[in-house]
């Protein structure tokens, strides 16, 4: 085994193994002479899973960083513009019961005690309409961007719901046509260890062996490497996070004009919630749920349920839902040796905040950017990335904990049981108590990067019908009259951006005949 | 409001159009669509920017004529003051529509010229006149025939010309930052122009290239233009002072 780190090996196709090839080769010039080579092995008999998957706005940079077109991007990968989450059902079940979740920070962010000022003279307004543009946008299905924005960069705040199947095949051809990774097409048949304990190479089928020095697993499910070869034990987070089953359909629209929502809808259940995003060409829906809780049957009968409300009883006899079995949580560590996981085969949990593809980007920004040059530095490397993900990992958990934690529903053992302190993580139950009287601040997530920000953290909390209680301590002098400003600054720019924003699909059918420029 | 119609000599035997330049006519306007066939003249008294449009994003080339909307820094009591018009404010109140053939003759499309009856430039007393009194057409109309062709050429030419400026990266965002005679400070956004390091930095062939498509001179006539934006300032300054 040689001592530098040259061969990097990616097992597994996938929107994991294609993004981890795609930022590493970018970032290490693959396929450049003397430089590192990536080497992308695919099982000729992938599944595609092919269901709409939510990102966050990360995959601008990330998208940007492999040097793709974005263009290119949303006419291949069937993309639309998600500007965040609306959460339906979730405080009471009535109604009128629904919350947004934008990506936009809100208005003057960090420079004036904005919860204060919402709780004083606008307690009768959902906090997130206050304080951002972004609902108002949402309400009305508006784009996040011109036609004249130049390509990744944003109006407002903005991610995609994307093709996962098509979004693999997009980053296959741009990583072997552009970035000089090389695609090996084959069957996996063993791993050869070499005398340190570390991987050596992967026996194939038809290729023989493929020697590496550092082995990416993109195996999902079956995390061949990390789980299956080393034996990383797997940590289940289903104590606290119930939901261990999907069942999934793609739902046409009524026709080509239907409007496209702006963000994910999230709609609870009685045992687990519904999942709706739009494609431009259909809508992707899923129903996420406990087997513990529910029956798949009864499961079933809730999906057809939403579908014939929101689609019509045709739509509703026609699915055949696909059904996805899932245990929820993650490896005891995600780097081993000269092996690291990235997706699915780290770790997997319900898709209620579109962490999945995120996780995905941060790892292979993580690889790529402390790639060690040497085995020798490799341990260091691997140490980090546990620490590091194993604090987003807990993040993670305690951020969708958060959406379950202050329901008002009773009407069901999952809701009852979601309340149950026992469920809870401690660090959010120590949380919960000191936001009664401080906002979501940069000090309880304190890293640079943190999968989700502080006002995330705000908008679910006070979404899901969090009050918090008055401080003791006075204001600022002027920090009242600072925060009316910025409400006024966030009502300014609603009404600007609603008068120059188009729909969704106006700006989706623009892109497909112009494309976008790149400056 | 715009009422376009057909022209033709039996129903405007008598039209005039009103050719003095004022901004009652509609010329209170900042900048008027140019096409590269154009930058040579336009060059010699405007700066020429690109804009996107709109409804596609597209890169558009554009005579700057003001810093805002609705303003014409060379519009004054005495008309234009330039010695030479965009072809895209000459020729109103006329454009260029097309027509199929005659049914059964081909499926050719005609350029043919509509006029805006509702331009305040249309009269029956005053200015040019259309048709001559037999229904002859005009040298003003003569002329008018011939900037219509120069304008549907020009604004044919300029996507493939946009493309490869594109492609070679030489287009850059631009923003204009001024301070005028009254002490405030005024930012012109939105605007993009030519990045003269990149253009420095064509190598042989991408030069070559370039000039074989006709694109060259064009590039250097929108960098040469950028020494009209002093005078443009200028004028703004003066009417400030005024």
């Amino acid at each position: 085994m040689s001592e530098a780190v040259e061969r990097i090996v990616v097992v597994g196709g996938g929107s994991a193994g294609w993004l981890a090839a795609g930022v590493i080769a970018a970032g290490h010039q693959s396929g450049a002479p003397g430089a590192a080579q990536v080497t992308v092995v695919e099982s000729p008999d992938v599944r595609t899973i092919g269901v709409g998957e939510g990102t966050w706005p990360s995959m601008r940079d990330t998208l940007r960083r492999i040097g793709v077109s974005e263009t290119e991007f949303i006419r291949d990968c069937d993309a639309s513009f998600k500007q965040g989450s609306k959460f339906v059902g979730w405080v009471t079940g009535g109604n009128d019961d629904q919350y947004f979740h934008p990506f936009a920070l809100p208005q003057g962010y960090t420079e004036a005690d904005l919860v204060a000022q919402w709780q004083a003279g606008h307690a009768d307004i959902p906090f997130a309409d206050l304080v951002s543009y972004q609902p108002h946008l949402c309400r009305l299905g508006r784009a996040p961007k011109q036609i004249a924005t130049p390509e990744f960069a944003a109006v407002a705040n903005y991610a995609y719901h994307l093709d996962a199947g098509k979004f693999g095949e997009f980053l296959r051809e741009h990583c072997t046509t552009r970035l000089g990774v090389r695609h090996v097409v084959d069957h996996v048949t063993g791993i050869v260890p070499s005398d340190s304990g570390d991987i050596a190479a992967l026996e194939t089928k038809g290729h023989g062996r493929i020697e590496g020095d550092l082995f990416v697993d993109c195996t999902g499910f079956a995390s061949l490497l990390l789980g299956g070869h080393y034996q990383v034990p797997f940590v289940s987070r289903q104590d606290v996070l119930f939901n261990d089953s999907a069942l999934a359909v793609q739902v046409p629209y009524a026709d080509e004009r239907s409007p496209i929502e702006s963000q994910t809808i999230g709609t609870a259940q009685d045992c687990g919630w519904i999942w709706d995003i739009g494609l431009p060409t259909r809508r992707g829906i899923g129903h996420v749920y406990s087997s513990a809780h529910t029956t798949d049957e009864q499961a079933e009968q809730s999906l057809r349920r939403y579908v014939a409300a929101t689609a019509g009883a045709a739509a509703a006899a026609a699915m055949s839902p696909r059904k996805l079995g899932f245990r929820p949580g993650h490896r005891a560590e995600f780097w081993h040796r000269n092996c690291v996981a990235v997706g699915i085969a780290a770790g997997f949990i319900e898709p209620l905040e579109a962490s999945a593809l995120a996780l995905i980007e941060l790892s292979a920004a993580m690889i790529s950017d402390q790639l060690p040059a040497t085995r020798g530095e490799m341990d260091l490397v691997a140490r980090r990335f546990n620490e590091s993900f194993a604090y987003r990992w807990e993040r993670i958990v305690d951020f969708l904990k958060l959406h379950y934690v202050l329901t008002c529903r009773r009407g069901s053992d999952y809701w009852r049981d979601n309340c149950e302190p026992a469920t809870i993580p401690e660090r959010l139950r120590e949380l919960l108590v000191y936001w009664r009287h401080h906002p979501p601040s940069r000090y309880d997530l304190p890293r640079v990067d943190e999968i989700f920000p502080s006002a995330s953290y705000q908008y679910v909390l006070y979404g899901m019908g969090f009050r918090p209680q008055s401080s003791v301590c006075a204001r600022l002098p002027g920090d009242a009259e600072r925060a009316e400003g910025f409400f006024r600054e966030s009502a300014a720019l609603t009404r600007r951006l609603l008068a120059g924003l188009p729909e969704n699909r106006v700006l989706l059918e623009q892109i497909g005949r112009h494309g976008m420029q790149r400056i | 409001m715009t009422k376009h119609v057909l022209l033709n000599n039996v129903e405007h035997k008598d039209l005039r159009v009103i050719t003095r330049r004022a901004a009652q006519y509609g010329d209170d306007v900042m900048c008027a669509l140019t096409f590269p066939a154009e930058f040579r003249s336009v060059q010699a008294h405007y700066p020429i920017f690109f804009r996107k449009a709109a409804d596609s994003g597209q890169f558009q080339p554009f005579a700057m004529l003001g810093f805002r909307d609705g303003e014409n820094l060379f519009l004054d009591e005495q008309g234009w003051d330039a010695t030479y018009l965009p072809m895209t404010v000459e020729r109103q109140p006329f454009l260029i529509g097309f027509q199929s053939g005659a049914a059964g003759a081909g499926a050719e499309r005609q350029m043919v010229v509509l006029v805006d009856l509702d331009s305040p430039r249309i009269s029956q007393t005053e200015g040019e006149r259309v048709f001559l009194e037999y229904g002859g057409v005009s040298e003003y109309l003569q002329r008018v025939n011939s900037v219509l062709g120069a304008i549907h050429a020009g604004i044919e030419s300029t996507p493939p010309f946009v493309a490869a400026l594109l492609e070679l990266d030489l287009l850059e965002s631009f923003a204009l930052d001024m301070r005028l005679a009254d002490g405030t400070d005024h930012r012109v956004a939105g605007f993009y122009t030519i990045n003269e390091e990149r253009l420095a930095a064509l190598d042989g062939a991408q030069l070559e290239r370039l000039n074989r498509a006709g694109h060259l001179l064009p590039v250097f006539m929108v960098v040469a233009s950028l020494s009209n934006i002093r005078a443009l300032i200028e004028r703004k300054n003066r009417r400030l002072g005024a």
